[in-house]
């Protein structure tokens, strides 16, 4: 297996070199996107397993889930677009896996609205049948409201006012888990799935008025950016691109489409350093050969 | 008139939710008149929604009766506009095609259709960077150099292959990537855009609220 595995990589950087040398012989780019292809496909027939570890705000996240008294109530968002799925979609499996899990009421929402409800109807539901939760008593979507400043603003004082019905347009006073639920004072968590600014409404409106611990799920090129909130405690863990939702499914022990996605992940990113090194290399060459001739 | 009366406007609403943030919204006329002023919002906020569909309608439109270039691609915005809307407005009591439920059209053109065309949209992106990290991004000064050595180093910790390399080399520098480049340098300079865009924000709203900045009126 281990000699089966070394080959694959040797295999995997010999097709990376030939097509940069490619590239650099012809000058077309085309190759370049064949070896990006290429690496994204490969682990999808072979299989590399690798190991993941994990990052201390992942931790801090899944730690702060797993400090929540069973039958907490949790809001998750879904304030992603479709063009992020492959990011953001596994982030939000794993978070509803383990909210599901430890029965968690789960109220979803989106300021996106375009798929944002459609997405969540689709992910809450998927989960909800295999940990037999029933909508209405253990899960509620609210689906989409325009205007996102002023729904998460809103919703401090009456989720009703601003949500006056569900997603399928059933009055949130006929659904028996919002009778209890009236504003952010009874929402225990709010875990965020995004992949755009919103997240800096729920941490200055939400956490910062409201006191509401806010956990986040952002798209990788995001990340960066959070890591000041996290620093000031107004964010309790982040999960970081997909390599983020790979670490909370290895904490929660059900790998699944981040994980899958990793080697693809770990493949491309490597190949795109081996162009940098390359590029320059050719660079500095071409740079040295000139000023000779010119001398 | 069509100057003063949005800039009242402005200044009113901004004022009422600025000095409501102050009072109990359960005990004080002027904290009620938050949730009030905010439903107000959401309600404006569908109808800006509308105005950009008729926005919209009306420029393709014109384009498509011109049969102006590229008049093909706006008469195939139009159609993709009204095949999304009008089975979700539709009431779903007259068929389960109707509305945004599960097993809805809408939802069906949104799964199949508009989901895969955005995402393959986005994954373009890592094609363009491969050739870009390529073709461009060189060590052409010191400044060049640490942005590259910087990005390298995180590129590597953000994968597991990259992780389990650098933990090779030494088990403590995927810690130390994040705690010195994340958490240190990173952190540092967001936390200063960070703050310097919440008060450009404040000053913005202020120049907003006293008519000063006047170009959401398109003036």
């Amino acid at each position: 297996m281990t000699i089966l595995l070394i080959f694959a990589y040797i295999f995997l950087i010999l097709i990376g070199a030939l097509l940069l040398y490619m590239t650099f012989k012809t000058d077309d780019r085309r190759y370049i996107y064949l070896a990006v292809g290429f690496y994204v496909i490969f682990p999808v027939i072979v299989t590399l397993k690798l190991p993941i570890m994990l990052s201390p705000e992942v931790k801090q996240l899944y730690d702060a889930v797993e400090a929540l008294p069973d039958s907490s109530t949790v809001m998750l968002t879904f304030d992603y677009y479709p063009s992020t799925l492959a990011e953001t979609e596994p982030m939000s499996h794993a978070a509803l896996h383990h909210l599901f899990r430890k029965n968690c009421k789960v109220v979803t929402m989106t300021t996106i609205p375009l798929g944002g409800p459609s997405i969540a109807e689709r992910v809450t539901r998927e989960l909800a049948e295999e940990y037999n939760k029933v909508y209405g008593i253990d899960f509620v979507n609210l689906g989409y409201k325009a205007n996102y400043v002023a729904v998460l603003k809103g919703m401090g004082t009456s989720i009703e006012t601003i949500y006056p019905t569900d997603n399928s347009g059933t009055p949130l006073s006929e659904i028996p888990m919002m009778k209890d639920i009236e504003n952010y004072g009874d929402i225990d968590f709010i875990f965020v799935v995004a992949d755009n600014s919103i997240v800096d409404y729920w941490i200055s409106i939400v956490n910062a008025q409201y006191n509401n611990p806010v956990g986040t799920g952002l798209t990788a090129v995001m990340a960066p950016r959070y890591f000041a909130y996290i620093g000031s405690g107004q964010m309790t863990g982040m999960l970081g691109g997909m390599k983020g939702a790979a670490e909370y499914e290895t904490l929660l022990q059900k790998p699944a489409a981040a994980n899958m996605g990793m080697t693809s992940q770990s493949l491309v990113h490597l190949f795109i350093i081996f162009s940098v090194i390359a590029g320059n290399i050719i660079f500095f060459m071409g740079k040295k050969g000139k000023s000779r001739k010119s001398a | 008139m069509k100057t003063t009366v949005p800039i009242i406007a402005a200044f009113l609403s901004g004022f009422v939710m600025l000095l409501a943030f102050f009072f109990n919204p359960e005990t004080s006329a002027l904290g009620k008149l938050e949730p009030e002023v905010l439903s107000w919002v959401t309600i404006v906020g569908g109808f800006t929604l509308l105005l950009g569909v008729v926005s919209i309608v009306r420029v393709n439109y014109s384009s498509v009766k011109r049969k102006s270039s590229g008049w093909g691609y706006k008469l195939a915005t139009l159609i993709s506009i009204f095949a999304m809307a009008i089975p979700a407005i539709v009431p779903v009591r007259w068929s389960s095609l109707f509305g945004t439920g599960t097993g809805s059209i809408y939802d069906w053109l949104f799964n199949y259709i508009d989901s895969p065309m955005m995402s393959t949209m986005f994954a373009m992106l890592a094609f363009y960077i491969a050739s870009a990290a390529f073709r461009a991004f060189r060590a052409r000064s010191a400044e060049a150099t640490l942005l590259l050595v910087t990005a390298t180093l995180v590129m590597l910790w953000r994968v597991p292959m990259g992780e389990a390399f650098l933990s090779g080399i030494h088990p403590d520098i995927p810690d130390l990537i994040n705690t010195y480049i994340m958490n240190g340098a990173n952190m540092a300079v967001q936390r200063g855009i960070i703050i310097g865009a919440a008060l450009g924000a404040a000053a913005m709203s202020l120049r907003i609220m006293l008519g000063i900045e006047r170009t959401y009126m398109g003036k």
